[in-house]
């Protein structure tokens, strides 16, 4: 094995993997709000709503979930077009994530308004709340909690699998980043070793900022390792 | 006068009646015990005057006021006279002991903070709980927990307290704090009624006992003609089986 290692072409343009990997980052918390919005509703829809409202969140999650990701973004952005609707790639990439992540987030919030222990509702009403303070003061602490790590760990498969096929498309997040630069002077075996280096950092920052944050917020239990 | 007049209460878990007629009365300061077998309906007397259960016939009096349990505004109205302890203590696991406390007085009545909190804490001090303040519900042991229930219930000055068996679900060596707690009550006046199997805490606590079976009240009376010379078969017949040990 004669192959010489030369970082130093890595190096000079880090600052440009240092961009990719910003971009990740917001794409990821974005589409993890817009997904966080998205099944707040459509779980609570589930729960409460009449059949065809159920029926259709049932339609939503269904179809997500039982596709990959890549045909969805795909879809938007090599599909749409020939209907007239154009976006950019970030766009397409970020409203892809966005469904994508609701759609599972649905399923994970679900959970959590089913595992609401009906005796501390009772307390509650006993204790003179409207349905409003249950809700408020009962319901979304308790699922908070409950669904927490399950949440936080969804938000680092958004941020390094989900923003990672932006690469198909052409979006320069980190991976496609990588790629780009790859592609240049073909030093592949550097550029992915420091790549795949960056994700976990950036993997481990998200990590520890979700424990500390869930620790705070909602009293879990989280681990770090 | 009496303080809680039950009157005729019916209900029904669909379309099983598990109240068939429930009457019985008591006094300002007085204490009645519900005993009975499992299923007799003790329970969901409790259940129905908190209108958690559908009340669906008769009339419950508190202080001479007509209770409703028609609209959720006249539900509210029942749960504002009277507070409930449940047997699983049922308190809010993602809360601290004295926010357990002071939540509904604090949020729900919007009570003055200053004095919901040094109300809080004069609770805590009679159920022998001031050092555990800030602790959360799964720090403490269960005894413990149901005594935070038992003050919680306090916090919203109820002028009735309904406690659905406390201790059944407490380690034999647990369940005297509790009672020990529900007697201090006693002796600060509160009207009481009380679920329980703890047949010579009945006997030294209660004015009246309520026998039921059945969704229905077999006899009623004071602890030692109940306990003592039941004049019903079944009476004698339950008694003679838990009183044996």
């Amino acid at each position: 094995m004669n192959y010489r290692f030369q970082f130093g072409v890595v190096w000079d343009n880090f600052p440009l993997l240092l961009e990719g990997a910003l971009l990740t980052f917001q794409l990821g918390c974005f589409a993890f709000a817009g997904g966080a919005l998205i099944g707040l509703v459509c779980a609570t829809l589930k729960t409460y709503a009449p059949w065809p409202l159920r029926v259709l969140v049932d339609c939503y999650v269904v179809f997500i979930t039982n596709t990959p990701a890549l045909i969805q973004i795909y879809f938007l952005y090599f599909g749409l077009p020939e209907l007239g609707f154009r976006w950019s790639n970030e766009a397409c990439l970020l409203i892809g994530l966005t469904l994508n992540a609701g759609a599972y987030l649905t399923l994970i919030l679900r959970a959590g308004f089913l595992s609401v222990r009906v005796s501390e509702i009772e307390a509650g009403q006993t204790l003179g709340m409207s349905l409003i303070q249950q809700v408020r003061y009962i319901i979304v602490p308790h699922i908070a909690k409950s669904i927490y790590p399950a949440v936080a760990n969804f938000f680092i498969v958004i941020l390094v699998m989900g923003t990672s096929v932006g690469a198909l498309i052409g979006v320069d997040e980190l991976t496609g980043q990588a790629i780009n630069l790859s592609a240049v002077n073909y030093r592949w075996l550097e550029y992915l070793t420091v790549v795949a280096g960056m994700y976990v950092v950036l993997t481990f920052i998200a990590s520890i900022g979700l424990a500390l944050l869930g620790r705070w917020a909602f009293r879990v239990k989280a681990r770090i390792f | 006068m009496a303080h809680l007049a039950v009157s005729d209460v019916r209900a029904k878990y669909g379309t099983l009646e598990v109240l068939k007629g429930v009457t019985f009365s008591i006094g300002k300061g007085e204490i009645a015990t519900l005993v009975g077998p499992s299923g007799s309906g003790k329970s969901t007397v409790l259940r129905a005057l908190m209108g958690l259960t559908p009340v669906t016939g008769g009339t419950v009096e508190i202080a001479g006021e007509r209770m409703n349990y028609s609209s959720a505004r006249e539900v509210r109205a029942a749960r504002d006279r009277m507070a409930i302890v449940f047997q699983q203590y049922n308190l809010f696991q993602n809360m601290t002991v004295m926010q357990n406390l002071t939540l509904a007085p604090l949020k729900i009545k919007k009570w003055d903070k200053q004095q919901v909190n040094s109300e809080a804490r004069r609770l805590l001090g009679l159920v022998g709980l001031s050092d555990k303040a800030d602790a959360y519900s799964d720090q403490l042991s269960g005894g413990q927990q149901q005594r935070v229930a038992l003050a919680r219930a306090l916090a919203l000055k109820p002028q009735i307290l309904l406690l659905d068996e406390v201790t059944s679900a407490l380690d034999p060596e647990l369940v005297n704090e509790v009672l020990d707690a529900i007697r201090k009550l006693a002796d600060e006046g509160m009207t009481m009624v009380i679920v329980s199997h703890e047949m010579a805490f009945v006997r030294e606590i209660a004015d009246k006992v309520v026998f039921m079976d059945a969704g229905q009240i077999v006899e009623a009376g004071t602890p030692k003609e109940i306990l003592d010379t039941p004049k019903t078969e079944r009476a004698r017949d339950f008694f003679s089986k838990i009183l044996r040990h």
